[in-house]
């Protein structure tokens, strides 16, 4: 499949709103909140885009250790291995690779790529406050799964990319990473604070000049001299690297806002993760990011059974398998009026998103954790 | 029944995302609140998830009445930057900072400085002394970050102070450690699903909060299926291959029910007992792995758990109101829906 003819994305006809996406998509970012079956979805849409004939990558942050195991995930590589196991493509034209995350590893492999030279590398991976950004910043593992995702996308060695995505606070942050990164690392802010008075300038500036020279105190009186000698150092490290970074992140959002570009939100039909879902969709639509479909994990369904008055239950009463028959239609309800609340639910969701293509999934008898169990995910996915 | 809900003063919940940390928060709050404590809930991570179990459109950093003696509060670093720096006599700089829009950039600047300063609004809430503008709290219940983040969260003060050796920053520091680490007057809740993911990861959690000396109290097992056919199971399996007594039996009390529809019954049954089986391994996988660790287990709503009044259920759940206000029978049974109790 060529880069080009990737652009349109045709759902048309489609039963699911994934196969047209996983099909023609090159980058198919999955989000949502914690625990809703976003890894193992990239990983079953992965496996499906791989068996249609697409070299696949998918790029998980933190999948669980079955999971991880099924997929040959090793933290320690940091770059994509192939996915070995039955019924994925050999030989063919589609192929499927996973790799797992470590942010600081990507974080110094950006600073190794476009350091000047040696010694600037080694100054910065040793600054206190560089191993601190680079370790626990909220913001950061956003940033750094962009990165690698513009990396892996700009090798043109995949055809599809599935990402998913860290579960974090907000799981948009990485929306809003490259700008927050960039705040962070444009010196000539952070100069603007600790810079002596004379290098302001003249004017209009005076009175800003006057505020930075108090917060530069209050800086200094609230943190202690040390914080800001490293944060310091740090940006003199930094010298050069920052139009780079800019540039960059610049160039990933774009990637981002591409049709060639799906997002996918996943949920369960739960209240609080359909609540994050609406509020995902929102912000990518404000955005303007592509929207793909929606996903629900774990729905309830009920059977056909035809209403049995409460009169008729009570004579139930009688023996031991009436009082089971009793308690039998008791549970038919209440799944019922389960089913009915998700559905209700999603049904909520949709009026804020009216365009959205859902897809549900019902509650799988097993964790998926394996090969087989992706696919059978895959199957519901895809049906 | 946590004991900890009566005797200590920052109850923190913290539990793998989309075990329904918010949900408890806020159940433990309602049900402090039954028994008569003054109760302060907050949110940190700016998503509003408090809110909505309140029946609010939004919370914000002033403190709301949502329930009976509770409060609850979103905070955020910005205004609490705010609220420091005037603590410590820069008011005029906190209005500075607002005028030249530097309050993020001076919180993305310091990592950590974000978490120092919400963690320490929640220390400052939870050791208020009532003054003539602000109650004071018996307690304050903390919907924490999730166990992958809960400690360096926590633990922000002490990582600033490592590098602020001196000054207000490493002086609050210390007082902030000082009331996490007292089992006395804290207490960590981590909540858990009965599913495979969550219960390893609440059993990762308690061993990474105890190291890091933090007073876990309890697991709080959340969306447990209620076992209604208990003791059943082989009954089931017989009639699933062959429903003729089931027949007979909707027969005799003149219930229209087919093969089909019975099939269908049985079918549903048993998937909601194999359901039950599969929870039930998982929470003694968690018991076992909680050594003696209080485990409390709350019943699945069939209707989710997003609003006051089956927030208020959950609080019975966890704890009993104060006898002159007891006989709720009303709304436990409504907790049974799909859960069975």
């Amino acid at each position: 499949m060529t880069r080009q003819s990737s652009v349109a994305v045709d759902v048309k006809g489609s039963p699911s709103p994934l196969a047209g996406l996983a099909r023609s998509a090159r980058i198919i970012v999955c989000c949502g909140s914690g625990g809703v079956g976003k890894t193992s979805t990239a990983a079953a849409v992965a496996v499906w885009a791989a068996a249609a004939g697409r070299r696949t990558c998918v790029l998980t942050i933190d999948p669980a250790r079955r999971l991880a195991q099924a997929l040959g995930l090793d933290l320690l590589a940091n770059a994509p291995r192939p996915v070995k196991g039955k019924g994925l493509p050999t030989g063919g034209p589609g192929s499927l690779d996973a790799m797992m995350l470590d942010m600081r590893r990507t974080f110094d492999e950006v600073i190794e790529r476009y350091a000047r030279d040696e010694e600037q590398v080694d100054r910065i991976l040793a600054n206190r406050f560089y191993q601190r950004l680079s370790s626990t910043l909220a913001g950061t593992q956003e940033y750094m799964a962009m990165e690698k995702l513009y990396e892996l996308h700009e090798s043109h060695r995949y055809d599809l990319l599935v990402v998913d995505t860290p579960p974090t606070r907000s799981a948009l942050d990485f929306l809003d990473a490259p700008d927050n990164l960039n705040e962070l690392l444009d010196a000539r802010a952070f100069r603007l604070l600790i810079a002596p008075a004379q290098r302001i300038g003249r004017g209009y500036l005076r009175g800003l000049n006057l505020a930075t020279t108090a917060m530069t105190k209050m800086v200094r009186r609230v943190t202690g001299s040390e914080l800001l000698a490293e944060v310091g150092e740090f940006f003199a490290a930094f010298e050069g690297m920052y139009d780079g970074f800019k540039e960059r992140a610049g160039l990933v959002y774009d990637q981002l806002k591409h049709p060639s570009t799906a997002f996918v939100v996943v949920a369960t039909p739960d209240g609080a993760a359909l609540h994050e879902a609406a509020f995902f969709a929102g912000r990518l639509a404000a955005d303007r990011m592509p929207l793909g479909a929606l996903v629900v994990n774990r729905i309830h369904r009920a059977g056909p059974v035809p209403q049995v008055p409460q009169a008729a239950r009570r004579r139930l009463a009688a023996g031991a398998d009436g009082r089971l028959l009793a308690d039998l239609l008791e549970l038919h309800d209440g799944l019922e009026a389960l089913a009915a609340a998700e559905q209700r639910r999603v049904r909520e969701l949709l009026v804020s998103v009216p365009s959205l293509g859902v897809v549900q999934v019902p509650l799988l008898a097993d964790d998926v954790h394996d090969l087989p169990g992706l696919r059978r995910l895959g199957e519901h996915l895809f049906a | 029944m946590l004991d900890a809900l009566d005797q200590v003063r920052l109850l923190l919940v913290t539990g793998k995302g989309g075990t329904g940390k918010t949900t408890v928060a806020a159940s433990l709050a309602v049900a402090a609140g039954l028994r008569g404590r003054r109760t302060l809930v907050a949110e940190v991570e700016g998503r509003q998830g408090l809110a909505g179990l309140f029946g609010r459109r939004s919370l914000d950093h002033r403190e709301a009445r949502v329930a009976e003696r509770v409060n609850a509060l979103a905070i955020d670093p910005d205004e609490s930057l705010r609220e420091y720096l005037a603590r410590y006599g820069f008011a005029p700089l906190a209005r500075l900072l607002t005028w030249a829009h530097l309050n993020r950039f001076i919180t993305a600047a310091a990592p950590g400085l974000g978490d120092v300063l919400l963690v320490g609004k929640v220390w400052e809430a939870a050791t208020r002394q009532a003054r003539d503008s602000q109650e004071a709290y018996d307690l304050v219940v903390l919907d924490a970050p999730p166990t992958g983040r809960v400690v360096p969260f926590l633990r922000a003060p002490q990582t600033v102070a490592e590098l602020a050796r001196v000054g207000p920053i490493r002086h609050q520091a210390d007082r902030v450690r000082d009331l996490l680490d007292n089992p006395e007057r804290t207490a960590v809740v981590l909540t858990c699903l009965p599913e495979e993911l969550p219960v390893t990861e609440t059993l990762e959690g308690v061993v990474s909060l105890r190291a890091a000396g933090l007073p876990v109290a309890a697991v709080v097992a959340n969306r447990v299926t209620g076992d209604r056919l208990g003791g059943r199971a082989g009954r089931l399996a017989a009639l699933a291959k062959d429903p003729a007594p089931l027949r007979a039996a909707a027969a005799a009390a003149g219930v229209e029910l087919d093969g089909p529809a019975l099939g269908t019954l049985l079918g549903e049954a048993r998937d909601r007992q194999r359901q039950v089986a599969r929870e039930r391994r998982m929470l003694k996988e968690l018991r076992a792995g909680l050594d003696r660790l209080p485990m409390v287990e709350l019943p699945f709503l069939a209707d989710g758990a997003g609003s006051p009044e089956q927030i208020r259920i959950l609080a019975d759940r966890l704890a009993p109101a104060e006898p002159e206000v007891r006989p709720r029978g009303r709304a436990r049974r409504a907790a049974v829906g799909g859960a069975g109790g």
